[in-house]
């Protein structure tokens, strides 16, 4: 069992694998939870092309994805402000756009340059040691920047309008979201693959939002989900000798079936609303209250507004 | 009185005619206003605008004499949106995480929640009867306990104003006359002025002191009955 961690380039995978398990699902929380599911997927149509086009003019693919998915971001969450009602089509256009600039830059491309397999699917084994503090200082930002402001972007999540009246930077705070998005995007792009890294955004998000019980629990849940994933997914890729990414991927879809039977038992139905009797000061589970000192209220009154009348 | 809110002039045009203009609003210290009026008569807007959320086409706002642009006191402004019942069932937040929202500012960004925070989230519970509901996730309440959820978020932090657009909206009927009876209180025993966008005339008349009512850009502002008078009138006339 040991044997898999003797070999340093393992070591590096099971890095980069598990740092990606923690900044991955972190970030997706909040994208999933704003209705966002599916931009990780756009965002990394666009880094292809950043990629691509890096390629083509002999500049560095993970840099170059980078600089491609933050504009791509910005442009995106600029949309989502503007246009609103048109947000879904717009975003797929950008998309299709990112789709079509890597097909053209690609078939520009005679000299190589990079390795299309490894940017789509991903090549963990071949982690550098430079990829892997990249991907710990991307996952270091993410971790301070949900740490500090932790608070804010849980208001601007559940209700934007709502933290917006109660003067928060809504704007900024959204901004810097997409960014640390796209550069999780771009700089996870090594491991799981371009096709299959914003799965690593949703899936365990996805699992945790069956068992949890609050927004701290949800992001701690969906941390621990992605760990298991990558944990499991890498130990069978390596003994069933399968592509690492799309193992990951695949274990962490089973751990969704499996949350979704054990977050099963766990769902409360909404509870008709009691009424506060005042007289009696306590809930009542009727719609009405029977107090036997007022006969009134058994005729269908309710004590709070009988009491304000009189 | 002091006047804590000033509208002048105001007017709002999504730009296929004006929704309404020139309308001029005072509302005094510890004043219950209920804005009544037609569907589509543009009160959410004027909520909109005066949660600051939205820009006037034209005319101005301001709060304690400060032009809204340059307000930056927002902690004194609660704000409860409408129909919240209307939110994503599954959203995993707890009761005591939604109250806990209210306590967050500009200003506290980064700050993390000590003793006195908590001891404020816990009386905001106590008062709006959620202390036993406090674990639960919002979309595992009722309506009417939701509403009060997010009346608790808004009164956390003790403001001074208190904005609700159609705070009754998909309750039941119990639940309404509880709530108005909340208002009743919060307005009477803690002197909070509010502005409440309400559909329920009957309920809003008994709660509010005076009301503000708008229909196809013809305001009106004065006591309930009236302004109730000139709903009739306008209001169904127009539909």
């Amino acid at each position: 069992m040991l044997e898999m961690f003797e070999m340093e380039f393992m070591q590096r995978a099971w890095m980069a694998g598990l740092l990606m398990a923690i900044t991955c699902p972190l970030i997706g929380s909040f994208l999933v939870l704003r209705r966002q599911s599916l931009i990780g997927d756009g965002l990394g149509h666009i880094a292809f092309a950043g990629v691509a086009g890096g390629a083509l003019v002999g500049f560095s693919s993970v840099l170059s994805a980078a600089i491609a998915t933050i504009i791509g971001a910005l442009a995106i969450e600029k949309v989502r402000t503007k246009l609103s009602d048109l947000a879904d089509m717009v975003l797929a256009i950008f998309f299709y756009c990112g789709m079509g600039l890597a097909v053209i830059f690609t078939g520009l491309n005679k000299e190589g340059g990079f390795n299309l397999s490894s940017v789509l699917f991903g090549s963990l084994m071949t982690v550098s040691t430079q990829d892997l503090w990249i991907v710990a200082a991307l996952a270091l930002a993410t971790i301070i920047f949900v740490i500090i402001f932790y608070r804010p972007l849980q208001y601007l999540t559940f209700d934007e309008t709502s933290a917006k009246v109660n003067g928060l930077p809504v704007a900024g705070l959204s901004l810097l979201l997409a960014i640390l998005t796209a550069l999780t995007i771009a700089l996870s792009m090594r491991i799981v693959g371009l096709l299959l890294v914003s799965a690593m955004m949703v899936i365990p998000v996805a699992c945790a939002l069956q068992t949890s019980r609050s927004f701290a629990t949800t992001i701690l849940q969906s941390i621990f989900y992605g760990i298991v994933s990558v944990v499991f997914g890498l130990s069978i890729s390596y003994y069933a000798n399968l592509a690492p990414g799309g193992t990951i991927v695949l274990t962490s879809t089973i751990l969704f079936v499996l949350s979704l039977i054990l977050g099963k038992s766990k769902r409360i139905r909404p509870a008709p609303d009691p009424i506060h009797c005042k007289v009696c000061d306590e809930e009542k589970e009727e719609t009405k209250c029977n107090h036997p000192d007022f006969p009134e209220y058994k005729k269908g009154h309710h004590h709070g507004r009988q009491e304000r009348d009189e | 009185m002091e006047n804590i809110i000033s509208v002048r002039n105001l007017g709002f045009d999504y730009g296929d005619g004006w929704v309404f203009h020139k309308l001029d609003l005072d509302v005094p210290r510890g004043d219950f206003v209920a804005v009544i009026g037609a569907n589509g008569a543009g009160k959410s807007t004027l909520m909109k605008m005066l949660a600051h959320a939205m820009p006037p086409t034209m005319g101005s706002i301001s709060y304690y004499g400060t032009p809204i642009e340059k307000f930056d006191q927002w902690e004194k402004v609660g704000y409860v949106p409408q129909n919240p019942a209307k939110m994503q069932r599954d959203f995993p937040i707890s009761v005591r995480e939604v109250v806990a929202l209210g306590l967050i500012s500009k200003y506290k960004l980064w700050q993390r929640f000590g003793s006195e925070e908590e001891k404020k989230i816990d009386k905001a519970l106590a008062t709006f009867r959620l202390t036993d509901l406090q674990t639960r996730k919002i979309g595992e309440l009722s309506g009417g306990q939701q509403q009060r959820v997010f009346l608790a978020r808004a009164m956390v932090k003790e403001p001074e104003i208190l904005l609700l657009d159609e705070p009754a909206t998909g309750i039941d009927a119990a639940s309404k006359i509880d709530l108005y009876d909340m208002l009743a209180e919060i307005n009477g025993e803690q002197g909070v002025t509010i502005i409440m966008i309400s559909h329920d005339l009957e309920l809003a008349a008994q709660a509010a002191k005076s009301a503000l009512c708008i229909n196809h850009g013809i305001c009106f502002r004065g006591e309930v009955h009236e302004a109730l008078q000139h709903h009739h009138k306008h209001g169904y006339f127009y539909r």
